[in-house]
């Protein structure tokens, strides 16, 4: 069943080209089947293997027995919030203007990149996510240079390039390893560098290396904004909502959790970066005039986040990171859904020829504003949450200092969200923008459905933290402290 | 239909319908209202005797419509609607010219409905239901009176609404622990959390009856909301219904501690004491009678806090004599008010002549509430003496008796300022008022006396059939004769004193609304009367104070929070916009940071691990 995740998307993207010849427009449609797939199929998953079993490793082997494919409670998560972002993205673009012939390229690019993520999701040993994170990369790059413009091709290659130094550094780290192991597989690395010289001291560096590239991470951030500003909409959504997150924090959690474990002075590095990238992109967030370019340095802090759960290396870390995963990945796509329907509404992005849209655009208003409560951690709403439990994890662990800095950086991010929503959606409306009217409803919809999401994930998060992410938790075993 | 639905029903329905229709009531609709208020009277006396219980099914939880028609409740039902048909009665002549008479009477009616409601209910939620729309017939009725009514409604409003939220707590906690809402099902000891519900709802019943520290906005009210509410609600109603609620407290729901029980007398007799000196230099005749009304508070509460079978009945049977004595006077009052202009003791004096029948029932009354024999205050008065000399503390007979001393002082001053001395010309013209403001003060006066003399049977018919059986034969040994025993005699010379000093203030002073004048200027009561007059003690005011300095405060933290959104973000926003050259998008600039922080991390590896 695992090799669904990899292969209907697969096949899916396979048969873009027949669907193209037959009926380009039903090609949306295709993806939309497909990530609903994806979605029920995890669903149904948690449902069997958690109410039933009240545990999960799902294991499989495909070539033979050269290559597995893993699921267990952290690469559930990660599924689930893929499918809903790669489902919303695919009914987003179906009304976005598109060229009538490029639209079948564009999701077949889509399930392409989903089949990527899933694969590195469930890849157990470092070369399939090595390549799996190329897959994912390539039809990233195309993504975002979709509409050949200049924007476009500028953060694209950019991105391309320090992906390129990422991947080669990814390379050359396994390599290393490789030569000091004589495996690949997660499993038997982890036996491997426990010897721990100087090779496995690079290679370890190298993949992380890789990996922070990836995640965006200050300073290896600078490509994010200008990736996430220049590409089409659907393809921000998609890109800030899901694939930098699933390329970078994902991997590292799992090489980490898998292969070398925490140490006092790892984690003590980890959470530095983290603070930096929480504290340093809200900042920049907060000197942004452009809605999607506030978002992405939204997301750079928001990711900082994720790593300081992750960097405690407690069980309550890991939980509080992961629901913040599945939650950023929520609210950063809806925000995103609300940037590029404000952008197809009034044709800019600019805070300055913006305003007072809230009047205009009441449902685009609302779901943003749960978006951005939910980012900032406002409760009842299923950000606060998941922000609590990192601060609790931090504190309790002794990184009192660090707590602190959490707070800190969620008060900067209140600053800079309040403004986007003051500028954009609250007070009068902009002179030259009174015609302006809500989007289709194939624009808001996905909007509305990830506001129901996190809105539930907040109301119900008890029932989501144990029946969700709290198998999350069985990975503690491979701890070493 | 169920008798008890209708006696619910009915003063509800047509308080709304008076409330809708009549823009001001005339001669039909008040002879309409004497006939209802009369017929509620009738409605009860039909089922008196005759126990019986509603059931409806409502909002699930243990939460139904239970209404309980036995003993205690329709002792309590009836003297509502009689005191409501005396108040009806009487305000068909005073509130004549008022402009909106008609919601005066429509919301009488619903305090009517709602309080019958109370007192019947077998359900705290229902009982809590009921006792939660008095506060709206209550800020309603205050408001109707003087320019001064609306913040004295909105004191009222706060201070009641303060009670009744805990009152609301102690009723969440007594169902957490008695795992019931039904009033009969509820047997809980006062320990741990238990002592948490009862002193919660404890405050609930005080709130209504106007114990102190609840008691402030009474006095305003009996000065600025219209007279029969005065005359009725604070006094009759509330006070029936908070004695009533902690009589069950008390008796029925909770099996008190020591401690409990001498909480309850102790803030008995602060009441009794405080309201009493208060009153004692009032000089205005509603206010005077609002602080006595709170300072006899205090006797039921200590009557009933002993558990003395004794005491128990003698706080019931005060709570009783004081509706009837205490309106009595109200009513007199608001004659006064009627026919001289004014209520002010300093614009009034040698009145008895003038208003022959309204001095009589004064004097009756004002003889009952001094506990001067054969009245009925005295009986009860009596009682209560006695219980807190059986109960062994010896301090609570003290100020019980100091409280009587006072009371006939307070008494004493207000007969001789209003009906004696000289005539002052502002009340010159005054004649004898309308036969219907006649009519209630008569009945009660005759009650007064007929409770007083015949004691057996208020006792009899309506105290012990409410007790509880182990009360009731604690209480069938004693017989309450004129015991020619040492505490009639001890009665008898605090009565006597409080003459001497009343004749010893007269002559310093020269004029009967100064007798007090010495005990004002007692050296250490002198300063605390001047704090008394600036309203130190009243909770409300001190609150309103800590209120300003802690919206101030918020203001303050609201204002800061403003300050760092207008000021302090857009000034960090313009310096990180200048932080955003860094961001030039040059390809090479943002591959060498990367590269920096690889060169750093490969280091920081190589250091530490």
């Amino acid at each position: 069943m695992l090799l669904g995740f990899v292969f209907v998307p697969l096949l899916g993207a396979a048969i873009m080209p027949f669907v193209r010849k037959i009926w380009a427009k039903g090609s949306t449609y295709l993806s939309v089947v497909v990530s609903t797939f994806l979605v029920v199929t995890t669903g149904w998953i948690a449902y069997h293997n958690i109410l039933t079993q009240n545990s999960l490793t799902l294991e499989q082997w495909i070539f033979g027995q050269s290559i597995a494919l893993k699921v267990d409670g952290l690469s559930l998560v990660i599924l689930a919030a893929i499918g809903l972002v790669s489902l919303v993205t695919a009914i987003y673009s179906a009304g976005y203007s598109f060229h009538p012939d490029s639209r079948p390229g564009f999701n077949a690019l889509l399930l392409l990149i989903v089949t990527g993520m899933n694969g590195l999701v469930m890849a157990t040993d470092l070369f399939t996510l090595y390549v799996f994170l190329e897959i994912v990369s390539i039809a990233a790059y195309i993504l975002i240079s979709y509409q050949t413009d200049e924007y476009g091709l500028e953060g694209s290659f950019k991105y391309m390039m320090l992906s390129a130094v990422a991947t080669t550094f990814l390379l050359l780290g396994t390599a290393l390893l490789f030569a000091v192991t004589g495996s690949v597989s997660l499993t038997d690395l982890a036996i491997g560098v426990k010897s721990g010289n100087l090779m496995v001291q690079l290679g370890f560096a190298f993949v992380m290396f890789a990996f922070l590239v990836k995640a965006g991470m200050i300073p290896f951030h600078a490509w994010l904004p200008d990736a996430y500003t220049a590409a089409p909409a659907p393809v921000s959504i998609l890109l800030a909502g899901i694939v930098t997150k699933v390329g970078g924090v994902y991997t590292l959690m799992r090489v980490i959790l898998g292969v070398f474990g925490f140490s006092k002075s790892f984690s003590a590095m980890l959470l530095f970066i983290g603070a930096v990238s929480a504290v340093f992109g809200a900042f920049l967030a907060l000197g942004q005039k452009d809605f999607k370019r506030m978002l992405a340095f939204s997301s750079i802090s928001q990711i900082g986040y994720i790593f300081m759960g992750f960097a405690t290396g407690s069980p309550l870390g890991l939980i509080g990171a992961t629901f913040h995963f599945f939650n950023h990945a929520v609210f950063k796509s809806l925000l995103f859904l609300n940037a590029g329907a404000v952008e197809q509404a009034t044709g800019t992005r600019k805070f300055d020829e913006l305003g007072g849209l809230a009047s205009r655009m009441p449902i685009t208003g609302t779901t943003s504003v749960i978006g951005i409560l939910s980012t900032a951690g406002i409760p009842p709403l299923a950000g606060f949450w998941s922000k609590l439990i990192i601060i609790i994890a931090l504190w309790q662990t002794g990184y009192h200092l660090y707590a602190m800095i959490a707070v800190f950086a969620s008060v900067v991010s209140l600053a800079y969200l309040l403004t986007l929503q003051h500028s954009v959606f609250f007070g009068k409306i902009k002179e030259g923008l009174e015609g302006t009217q809500e989007v289709a409803p194939v624009f808001y919809w996905p909007a509305v459905i990830m506001a129901s999401v996190t809105i539930a994930c907040g109301i119900f998060f008890p029932i989501i933290i144990d029946k969700l992410i709290l198998p999350v938790n069985s990975l503690f075993g491979l701890l070493v402290k | 239909m169920s008798i008890l639905l209708l006696l619910i029903l009915i003063p509800a329905l047509y308080g709304i319908l008076l409330l809708v229709y009549p823009s001001k009531v005339k001669s039909f609709w008040e002879v309409i209202s004497v006939v209802i208020s009369a017929y509620l009277i009738f409605l009860v006396l039909n089922i008196w005797g005759q126990p019986q219980n509603v059931i409806i099914p409502w909002a699930g939880f243990g939460m139904d419509f239970q209404l309980r028609f036995y003993q205690f409740s329709q002792f309590i039902v009836t003297a509502i609607t009689v005191f409501v048909f005396l108040g009806t009665l009487y305000s068909t002549r005073f509130m004549l010219d008022h402009p909106h008479n008609n919601q005066f009477y429509g919301f009488l009616f619903l305090t009517e409905a709602m309080a019958i409601g109370a007192a019947l209910a077998n359900n705290l939620v229902i009982m809590l239901f009921f006792w939660e729309a008095l506060l709206i017939t209550l800020f309603t009725m205050i408001n109707l009176g003087k320019e001064k009514a609306f913040k004295t409604a909105v004191k009222a409003f706060v201070i009641s609404s303060l009670g009744d939220l805990c009152l609301m707590l102690g009723i969440g906690i007594t169902e957490a622990l008695a795992k019931t809402l039904v009033m009969t099902d509820i047997h809980l000891e006062t320990t741990g959390l238990g002592a948490v519900a009862f002193v919660f709802m404890l405050i609930g019943a005080m709130a209504k009856a106007g114990a102190m520290p609840f008691h402030s906005w009474i006095p305003d009210a009996a000065e600025d909301a219209p007279l029969p509410f005065a005359a009725i609600l604070p006094t009759v109603i509330s006070q029936l219904l908070g004695i009533y609620l902690l009589a069950r407290i008390v008796l029925d729901f909770f099996t008190l501690s020591l401690e409990m029980r001498l909480l309850v007398m102790s803030i008995g007799a602060i009441t009794i004491l405080f309201g009493v000196m208060m009153a004692l230099i009032q000089n205005d005749f509603k206010r005077l009678l609002s602080y006595s009304a709170i300072s006899q508070v205090g006797y039921m509460l200590l009557g009933i806090g002993t558990g003395i079978p004794i005491a128990v009945a003698g706080g019931l049977l005060h709570m009783l004599n004081h509706a009837m004595f205490k309106s009595c006077l109200f009513f007199t009052g608001g004659s006064l008010e009627k026919q001289t202009g004014s209520t002010d003791l300093n614009k009034l004096g040698g009145l008895w002549k003038k208003l022959p029948v309204t001095f009589g029932c004064f004097a009756v009354a004002a003889a009952a509430a001094s506990g001067i024999p054969p009245f009925n205050g005295f009986v009860s008065n009596q009682m209560i003496f006695e219980g807190t000399l059986q109960s062994g503390y010896r301090i609570f007979f003290v100020v019980a008796i100091l409280g009587a001393l006072f009371t006939t002082a307070v008494f004493l001053k207000l007969g001789h300022a209003t009906f004696f001395g000289t005539n002052q010309p502002e009340s010159e013209q005054s004649r004898e008022a309308h036969w219907t403001m006649l009519t209630p003060p008569i009945i009660l006066a005759l009650g007064c006396i007929f409770f007083g003399v015949c004691y057996a049977f208020p006792l009899d018919y309506l105290i012990k059939p409410s007790l509880s059986d182990s009360l009731r034969e604690g209480l069938a040994l004693i017989h309450f004769a004129f015991r020619f025993d040492q505490l009639l005699w001890f009665t008898l010379f605090t009565l006597a004193i409080a003459f001497i000093n009343h004749i010893i203030g007269v002559k310093l002073d020269g004029r009967g609304l100064g007798a007090v004048e010495h005990i004002r200027k007692a050296p250490l009561l002198n300063t605390v009367y001047d704090l008394a007059e600036r309203r130190t003690f009243d909770p409300y005011v001190q609150g309103k104070v800590v209120g300003r300095y802690a919206a101030l405060g918020l203001f303050g933290v609201d204002r800061g929070i403003n300050w760092i959104y207008q000021e302090f973000v857009p000034t960090v926003a313009t310096f990180v916009g200048k932080a955003r050259r860094f961001h030039n998008g040059l390809y090479a600039n943002y591959l060498s940071w990367s590269l920096g922080g690889f060169v750093l991390l490969v280091a920081y590896y190589i250091w530490f691990f």
